[in-house]
């Protein structure tokens, strides 16, 4: 299968590998430059005054005017000051010494111990729930496209078009209201049960299990439509390949011949799992907002309700990070598990 | 194969069991779950109360020196906490305070003067009404003396001001030898000459208040609580709180532990209360269906009571036709109260019985038959009419025009995040429009937002917060306070023209002689007679001139689940807006027998 190959020296191909990463490298500090300079613009340019916003808010739900008074004002005892090149400067100064800041609306805490403790959270769930989602996707994605014309077929493809149609928030309120109350044998929110003491110990695994499962089931449901999809497609497109072929006509058994069509079909599978993994540090703002699963998704939303500027900046940052080195990994991923690609590189 | 999938459902099976059984593992003992109203969990939050994000909750660990009762006039009404019992001079000009004998730290140190003054100490940090740098404010405590070791007198400076009894028995009380070392040597002394005037004064008030982050930052490595509880573990989902064997009222603490469940909306809450998980939650704001289905769950009742908040439609008179009192009096007449409060809230709201700036209940207190004598303004299109073309308006094609025949668009803006909010502004328009007056709900996206906007100039009629009480100076602050033009600054009292200073009210600085602005805050320092009449012009005036429309008073609804815990406040107490903590304080909440 593997086409001829002129022969090389290790030596060039060392550099030619090392240019294309720096080349990777050097692309994405780029992107990450602008995607921080466009976000530190938005961000700063957002309307809204967070000091009335928290005044009124603690007023609303019943707190005197003085002690809301007091509050606020030990709240936000320092809103960022200065023209906004300064800011820009000094938020890339900053930057450059991986200093994200302190948060606004957890005053006295470092934004990159809010974002640490998410991230923490969210790698359960969504890890999780995508690869649940891609290896029930990939597989039954295959027999999908292997039997396309069969009622196995059909009934994989409309179930993976009804789940793909219906949105995340939407399985994960139906979760929540069979599961929680109508039949409630998962907890409704948080990531643990707070009375056991963290640590490898039994309560306290099983308690992290028994929350995380929700999440996981709807973040698996709202993406498995997709990857059967994908993958039912690609199959379809490996199946009219003379390889497949010429494999039948050599009279291979039905399990070589699925194998041949599963490794070459997945291929362009593997980009998208990647990217899904950089995706991943954005969270899943629904599922964590239904779910009370504190996670990056969710500090986003609240950071974006609290005009939390530095928070803003950092989960931005995060998420853009992430997911330009999952394309890096991507791309050189595709370059290993495919020698046509290495070939043409 | 086989043996793979018996082991892995075994597994699976042994740590469902274990998690559905959440609890057990942790000790035997009554455990009370209920929610914190006032802000959402942050496990990375520092366990210290004066951080607004603080893993400390008022009522279980974060002890005041007293606790307020929900009383319709009197502010300075409170429930003992720290303090055993005070005594204050008929001026406010000194307030001592005895603390409570048997009250100690959890940690088994005694609650001790020195915990006080170092919590006022700090409290100056942080700025307020009775400790602020600021010798020229009014209600500023002067001086700070230790009696003895459980007496504190507290003095009040020349300013004097009515509140001041009521702001030091609010004073949280942290422990000296955990949050001591945060004030300098010299603190009282940097405090006496930050009183002054001159170069030094003003460096002396700089070196306070830029101590304020470093207070909110505080991080003790565990909590060390005067309540009665103390905080074990929080984690982002909840915090745990276990008894305080050194309470002082221990014996009346029924539960063992307290579990605080964070969220992160409404809908969370709702679904705990469905699920019957909450022993008690404060209020929050409710559907009639999912109400329904709340009331349904075994053990779930509710407790409704006075709540000093009520929801207007506030005017910007500096944008036409609006600043023409003749125009907001017709839309008073034209809008139904009783069925767009029954729309919008039916379960946490009564109609207002006319536009007076204070609650109802309260207005009754402050007024008594002086009530009667306002205008209700019930529905009557003919006065409406009337009132229209008084103010200029016409009437073109059977709709409402400008005085110059452009046409008139009512926008009345509301947050999209206050659903009740938004379905009252859908009501009023309907019957507006049903009236012949063109209007239409705008949303904002978020509270914020919304609120910058009004900030700002940029609507005509939006949705506002009045009738803050008990205190008479915050009821009218809301109506003729920094949103209407006036800000009291060191103490001296000014008005910002319309469109400045976050003037977006945009009223008249006097009407028929009489400055709404200075007569509330005179109320800060008027006797209670003084207070009463002041009132009463108050709410005449705002009753004939309308700044905003009084839509519906707010009812305080709590819910609490009598199936694990028995001995709620009754409906109406003056008890019932405090948490569940205090409520136990008070020896109110007793274990169900089984």
């Amino acid at each position: 299968m593997t086409p001829p190959t002129t022969p090389t020296r290790p030596g060039s191909r060392t550099r030619a590998v090392t240019r294309r990463l720096a080349g990777h490298l050097a692309r994405g500090l780029a992107m990450i430059w602008v995607v921080t300079t466009i976000s530190f613009v938005i961000i700063r340019n957002i309307p809204g005054d967070p000091v009335r916003g928290q005044y009124e808010t603690l007023i609303e739900r019943g707190m005197s005017p003085d002690q809301a008074e007091r509050a606020t004002a030990a709240l936000y005892g320092f809103l960022p000051t200065g023209s906004l090149w300064d800011q820009y400067t000094g938020y890339l100064a900053a930057l450059a010494h991986l200093d994200l800041g302190q948060s606004l609306s957890t005053p006295g805490t470092e934004v990159t111990t809010l974002i640490g403790s998410a991230a923490s959270w969210t790698v359960l769930p969504v890890l999780g729930g995508t690869l649940l989602s891609f290896l029930l996707g990939v597989t039954l994605g295959v027999y999908a496209g292997i039997r396309r014309s069969g009622r196995l077929g059909d009934l994989l493809s409309i179930s993976g078009s009804l789940l793909h149609g219906v949105p995340q928030y939407v399985i994960g309120l139906l979760m929540l209201a069979i599961f929680t109350t109508l039949w409630p044998i998962f907890p409704a929110g948080g990531p643990v049960d707070v009375e056991f003491t963290p640590g490898l110990n039994a309560g306290y695994l099983a308690s992290l299990i028994h929350h995380a499962t929700l999440p996981v089931l709807t973040y698996a449901l709202a993406s498995y439509g997709g990857w059967v999809l994908a993958m039912k497609s690609s199959v379809a497109t490996v199946l009219g390949d003379d390889f497949i072929l010429a494999a039948e006509l050599r009279g291979m058994s039905r399990g070589v011949v699925f194998r041949y069509v599963a490794r070459n079909a997945i291929l362009p599978l593997f980009t998208i799992l990647a990217l899904s993994l950089g995706m991943l540090f954005g969270g899943a703002i629904f599922i964590e907002r239904i779910f009370n699963y504190p996670g990056l998704g969710l500090l986003l939303v609240n950071s974006i309700g609290a005009r939390d500027y530095a928070l803003m900046g950092g989960t931005f940052l995060v998420t853009t990070v992430a997911i330009i080195i999952a394309n890096i990994a991507a791309d050189l991923l595709y370059a290993v598990i495919d020698p046509r690609v290495r070939t043409a590189s | 194969m086989k043996r793979l999938a018996a082991i892995a459902a075994a597994l699976t099976a042994a740590l469902a069991a274990t998690a559905c059984g959440s609890g057990q593992g942790a000790g035997a003992g009554a455990v009370y779950t209920t929610i914190d109203g006032s802000k959402q969990i942050d496990a990375t939050a520092p366990i210290n109360p004066f951080n607004p994000k603080g893993s400390t909750f008022v009522g279980y660990d974060v002890m005041a020196l007293a606790w307020p009762k929900n009383d319709l006039m009197d502010p300075n009404a409170f429930y003992p906490g720290l303090a055993r019992s005070w005594t204050a001079t008929p001026d406010q000009g000194e307030v001592v305070v005895h603390l409570q004998p048997r009250a100690r730290w959890s940690d088994g140190r005694p609650v001790t003067s020195q915990d006080v003054r170092a919590s006022i100490g700090l409290a100056y940090t942080q700025g307020g009404t009775a400790y602020t740098v600021n010798a020229g404010a009014a209600g500023a405590a002067a001086d700070i003396r230790v009696v003895d070791e459980r007496t504190v007198a507290i003095r009040q400076g020349a300013n004097r001001s009515n509140a001041f009894l009521r702001n030091v028995l609010s004073t949280v009380i942290v422990p000296a030898h955990v949050f001591g070392h945060l004030l300098p040597a010299d603190f009282w002394t940097t405090l006496a000459q930050a009183r002054g005037t001159g170069k030094a004064a003003e460096a002396a008030k700089a070196e306070i208040t830029g101590l304020s982050q470093q207070v909110i930052s505080f991080a003790p490595a565990r909590d060390v609580s005067a309540g009665p509880f103390v905080l074990e573990r929080v984690n982002p989902g909840a915090a745990l709180l276990r008894r305080n064997e050194y309470f002082y009222d221990a014996d009346k603490i029924a539960p063992d532990r307290v579990k605080v469940l964070n969220y992160t909306g409404n809908e969370q809450i709702w679904n705990y209360l469905v699920s019957g998980k909450l022993d008690s939650a404060p209020f929050t704001a409710v559907p009639a269906a999912v109400m329904a289905r709340i009331k349904r769950t075994p053990g779930n009742e509710i407790r409704r009571g006075y709540s000093p908040v009520a929801a207007s439609l506030a005017f910007n008179q500096s944008h036409a036709p609006y600043g023409d009192p003749r125009v907001r009096r017709a839309l008073a007449y034209l809008i139904d109260r009783t069925q767009m409060t029954r729309i919008a809230s039916p379960e946490a709201g009564t109609p207002a019985v006319t536009t007076s700036g204070v609650h109802a209940d309260a207005a009754r207190a402050w007024l008594g038959a002086g009530l009667d004598t306002l205008n209700p303004y019930p529905v009557d299109p003919a006065k409406a009419s009337a009132e229209l073309r008084a103010a200029g308006m016409v009437k073109k094609d059977g709709r409402w025009a400008m005085p110059d025949g452009s046409p008139w668009k009512l926008r009345i803006n509301v947050p999209a995040s206050f659903s009740d909010w938004v379905a009252a502004a859908k009501s009023i328009t309907s019957q507006l429009n049903d009236h012949g007056i063109d209007a239409s709900v705008v949303t904002s996206a978020d509270y914020v937002l919304y609120l910058d906007e009004l900030a700002q100039g940029k609507i005509d009629v939006g949705f506002w917060l009045m009738a803050l009480g008990p205190s008479p100076y915050n009821i009218y602050q809301r109506l003729y306070g920094p949103a209407n033009g006036w800000q009291l600054l060191a103490g001296r009292l000014r008005h910002a023209p319309p469109g400045q200073d976050g003037n977006w009210m945009g009223g008249p600085e006097t009407i028929g002689g009489v400055n709404p602005g200075e007569l509330t805050n005179r109320l800060n320092l008027a006797t209670p007679e003084e207070q009463k009449r002041i009132v009463g012009t108050l709410a005449r005036l705002t009753n004939e001139q309308l700044p905003v429309i009084q839509l519906y008073d707010y009812v305080n609804t709590q819910f609490v689940n009598s199936t694990r815990f028995t001995g709620w406040p009754p409906s109406g107490s003056e008890a019932l807006r405090l948490p569940a903590g205090v409520w136990m304080q008070l020896g109110l909440i007793h274990e169900r027998s089984p």
